[in-house]
């Protein structure tokens, strides 16, 4: 047994002491692959692509929570490596102190290292996709399974994972190098008992830090438009980076509650002192790793608003709508039904329709002022007056109170826009024309925006407005069919079928002709304004505006096709079906950027509780009270836990909330009630990293093997 | 077998350099066993780690038998604490992973060949220091002492020209330090060994033939033995007495 006792047997055998130490490291690295393969597959799958249009703010936000998850889990490999090594530093120490070489050491280090860090990155990475697979499964069993929900990878997302892989066993073989090429061995040798105090600054840094956070997000957030008022260009990718002083300012505050905390001391001066004296010096770990916290669950939570502000908005919307049907069309697309044949498809399903009503509306151009960019520089623009700006859908006042019951008186030479009574639809609005034209005859009818009008079904993305009768018989005349159109509006006489409200749906779709095969985005006037001159209409190059008639149950083309009727059966009962995958991708970012937080959070914590065993024994010699450790350990794990979740939460609900107001100029209800959903999510995180916390400071008190003692009720 | 002449040694913090050890001069023959005494920051521990190669030092030279340590480059160092130097920690600094018997044939390990006279001399330490009985138990589950009579026997399985001590008993109670001072007795007996042991505690250095008293970084006094322990521990402890009042 003795004669085999070489290095190899040296190695092995101190490689099996330290399997703790190993375990660790091995977990942090498997959980970093695991998250980053899974999010990178979802973020190159084409069932997400398809639904996150090109350019939309949609991908750019999957893509900017991606770039923080990576970052945070870059650090958190970093991290473990670094500390794996520095309880490997004794050991190293010990044998270099004996008279081993680094030439001696090296060979096994590397293989240890290597061994360690690719197999448990090769592991995350392999592991990426059963969980990948196991979660949107658990989606499609448990919360919502439409045919857009069918997961489709696109394998060029490994590309992505690899490169983590190697940057993980890179890094991981770099800390391995900065040891041995060390020359003072008592420094490796005591480098597990190293203080990492952070740079002391004043008390001031707290509040600088907020202030730095709230002026980083505002002026990231507005700095585009400003950008583009005063140099009337488009701003450049680097503009995000004005987002930077959040970041700073975040670790200012970190910085600030772990050396002075924000309780005033002076009463209790030594009051949780030897919590804060723990947090003090090691201090740099921790502010890393509360900063990436932070902004780990600020992304999970920004992710986790999509669903309550959809769902709450839609709720209200379809729950206002004093009509249970309403649509519209072209007059040219003869299939579509009449009443007559509506009524006969209800009557098929054992139902009736009642308080049909119809209208006739005619699309005009309306002039403007558009954004011309320049032929030498794509991002430089000026604005120029156009004849032919935008389209308008435009009633007669009598068409108008026909169809909506609504009385509405309009002087001749002015019209009326059409909003709802949250004038949600201002920015689809023009308020500015001065004359409208006839496509067919161009011949044009001075006009002056008189104000606006409220009817909540006719408010659009695709502007209403209304013309008195005069001016509309006269700036109609010679109007061809296909510049004409018709709105109506119906209700189900008794209960609604979900049968008939689909038949309807899918026939209404089907009665379309080729022509009319595009979203609310396309403008028949545009187009005509780009042929005429000589210029190539972006619509049709823009892979965003997308949609199929063979694909009707697509989120993209309920949202935005053109002529998308307003079904409230369908809208209540498809809501989730129809913006399934868009919803349940922010989810998954919302678990992964959680899960991250959550293992990141554990691992500081229980870190703080092998690093500072010799702090608890020497205070339980001091004849502490096992009450007494708990609260120090309570004191240590809560400020991991409670503060990334406090700030990350409170700055995005607020920057959220600021997102909102600055949209329009207003909460309206829906945004109000998504906010308040939201709040409840935010709640129910919280009360998830209590519950984690509860759990950390058990696994803590284990570790150090101190009893926690049972709370008085 | 160790020279030490005009030995300096400073650290750095930021831009201030502090210095440690200025101007150290010393000797310590074949077989002899030394302690060095001295107020907290007076250099011991430095003066160790320079002669240990832990540490590299500004000015001066150490030289150990008849080879100059300065200038060497990493691995002639290594291969100097390996066959050489003997080390004894304040800490012991055993490897939790391995028992006793592995954790004495370390160096060896180091050395790439366990033969057999390392397994006879590991086995004659054993029983020369009473850890035979513990051979096979990890370093957890035995005593403070046994644990530097351990480092003791580590650091003489490759016979080394002198055995480094710092602080051995600073982390034991006064049995378990006596026991470590007859180990040192025994080795230098039986062994030859020679010892240097950088000490707080007097009574462990009354055991010496000589004490080197250092004060802010120079030798103070050398003190001889020529009297009994008891009595060598009373001179000892006037000579502590006059040093901290000058």
């Amino acid at each position: 047994m003795k004669t085999t006792m070489t290095m190899n047997f040296l190695e092995k055998k101190l490689a099996e002491a330290g399997r703790k130490q190993a375990a660790l490291y091995l977990f942090c690295n498997f959980v970093s692959l695991l998250l980053i393969t899974a999010y990178a597959a979802m973020m190159f799958s084409p069932t997400v692509l398809e639904v996150l249009p090109t350019g939309g703010d949609s991908r750019k936000q999957m893509i900017a929570i991606f770039v923080l998850a990576l970052f945070g889990c870059v650090v958190f490999t970093i991290y473990a490596s670094a500390l794996f090594f520095r309880k490997k530093s004794r050991q190293l120490g010990v044998l270099m102190a004996l008279g081993a070489s680094r030439k001696k050491l090296a060979p096994g280090l590397y293989k240890e290292v290597l061994i360690l860090s690719g197999i448990s990155s090769f592991a995350g990475v392999l592991a990426g996709l059963p969980f990948v697979y196991l979660l949107w499964g658990f989606f499609r069993l448990f919360i919502v399974e439409s045919s857009q929900m069918t997961l489709r990878l696109d394998y060029r997302f490994l590309f992505l994972s690899i490169a983590f892989f190697f940057l993980v066993v890179t890094s991981s073989c770099f800390t391995a190098y900065r040891y041995l090429r060390r020359t003072n061995i008592m420094d490796v040798v005591h480098e597990e008992h190293k203080n990492e105090p952070v740079k002391e600054l004043g008390r001031w840094c707290g509040p600088v830090g907020i202030l730095l956070t709230f002026a980083g997000a505002a002026c990231g957030y507005l700095a585009p438009e400003a950008y583009m008022k005063l140099f009337s260009a488009l701003p450049g990718i680097w503009i995000n980076l004005l987002y930077v002083p959040v970041f700073a300012g975040l670790y200012m505050i970190m910085l600030h509650t772990v050396i002075h905390g924000w309780r005033a001391h002076r009463k209790a001066p030594y009051k949780n002192i030897i919590a804060r004296s723990m947090m003090k010096f090691q201090g740099r770990q921790t502010v890393n790793n509360l900063l990436i916290c932070t902004v780990l669950i600020a992304g999970a939570s920004f992710a986790l608003f999509y669903l309550p502000t959809l769902g709450v908005n839609s709720y209200l919307e379809v729950r206002s709508r004093s009509f249970d049907y309403y649509y519209h069309y072209r007059l040219d697309q003869t299939q579509v039904p009449a009443q007559s044949d509506i009524a006969a498809m209800a009557a098929g399903y054992g139902m009736g329709i009642k308080d049909f009503r119809e209208s006739p509306y005619a699309s005009l151009a309306l002039d403007g002022y558009t954004y011309v960019f320049d032929d030498d520089n794509e991002n430089s623009y000026h604005i120029d007056h156009i004849d032919l700006a935008a389209e308008g859908k435009f009633f007669s006042a009598s068409a108008y109170r026909t169809l909506t019951g609504e009385p509405v008186t309009v002087a001749d030479g002015t019209y009326y826009a059409v909003t709802n009574a949250d004038e949600t639809n201002l920015p689809f609005l023009d308020s500015h024309a001065t004359f409208l034209t006839n496509m067919v005859t161009r011949q044009t009818l001075p006009v002056s925006f008189a104000g606006y009008v409220h009817y909540d079904m006719l408010a659009d993305s695709f502007g209403y407005y209304i013309l008195s009768d005069r001016d509309y018989d006269a700036i109609c005349q010679g109007l061809t069919e296909d510049w004409m159109g018709s709105a109506a509006f119906f209700n189900a006489d008794g209960e609604d079928s979900p049968a008939f409200a689909s038949d309807f749906f899918y026939t209404f779709v089907n009665s379309f002709g080729p022509e009319c095969e595009h979203t609310v985005q396309f403008s028949r006037v545009v187009q005509t304004y780009f042929e005429e001159a000589g210029e190539e209409y972006f619509y049709w190059n823009d892979p965003m505006f997308q949609i199929s008639y063979d694909r009707p149950d697509d989120s993209s083309f309920r949202a935005w096709w053109s002529y998308m009727p307003k079904i409230r059966l369908l809208d209540q009962e498809d809501f989730l079906k129809t913006y399934a995958v868009f919803l349940m991708m922010f989810l998954f970012i919302s678990i992964i950027c959680i899960l991250a937080a959550s293992v990141i959070s554990y691992t500081r914590c229980m870190t703080i509780a092998l690093n500072n065993r010799y702090i608890f024994d020497d205070l339980k010699r001091l004849g502490a009270s096992p009450a007494f450790l708990v609260q120090e350990i309570r004191n240590q794990c809560g400020n991991v836990f409670r503060l990334p979740a406090l700030i990350g939460m409170s700055i995005i609900y607020l920057l959220y909330a600021l997102i909102l107001y600055v949209n329009d100029g207003k909460i309206t209800a829906g945004e109000a009630g998504g906010m308040a959903v939201s709040l409840l999510l935010l709640l129910c995180i919280g009360g998830l990293f209590f519950s984690l916390y509860r759990y950390t400071v058990k696994q803590m008190a284990k570790q150090l093997n101190i009893s926690v003692p049972k709370r008085k009720h | 077998m160790l020279h030490v002449k005009k030995l300096y040694k400073s650290y750095r913090t930021g831009s201030k350099s502090y210095p440690v050890l200025k101007g150290i001069d010393l000797t310590v023959a074949s077989g002899e066993f030394v302690a060095v005494m001295g107020p907290s920051g007076s250099g011991k521990s430095t003066l160790l780690n320079c002669i240990s190669c832990y540490i590299p030092f500004d000015e001066g030279t150490i030289t150990l038998g008849s080879q100059e340590l300065k200038g060497l480059d990493e691995d002639s160092l290594a291969r100097i604490r390996n066959e050489k130097l003997g080390f004894v920690f304040q800490d012991f600094m055993l490897l939790d992973g391995l028992t006793v018997r592995e954790n004495i044939l370390v160096p060896r390990i180091i050395q790439g060949h366990v033969g057999k006279d390392a397994e006879e001399l590991a086995g004659k330490l054993l029983s020369l220091f009473g850890i035979d009985g513990i051979a096979d138990k990890y370093p957890a589950d035995i005593s403070g002492g046994e644990r530097q009579r351990t480092a003791v026997a580590r650091s003489l399985i490759n016979q080394p020209l002198l055995i480094l001590a710092d602080e051995p008993t600073g982390n034991l109670d006064s049995k378990s330090s006596q026991t470590v001072i007859e180990s040192f007795e025994n080795a230098r007996k039986q062994l030859g060994a020679t010892i240097f042991m950088v000490t707080h505690d007097s009574f462990a250095a009354s055991f010496c033939d000589r004490v080197i008293l250092l004060k802010d970084g120079c030798v103070w006094k050398n003190l001889e033995k020529k009297e009994d322990a008891s009595a060598f521990h009373d001179r000892l402890l006037s000579e502590i007495r006059v040093m901290r009042k000058e």
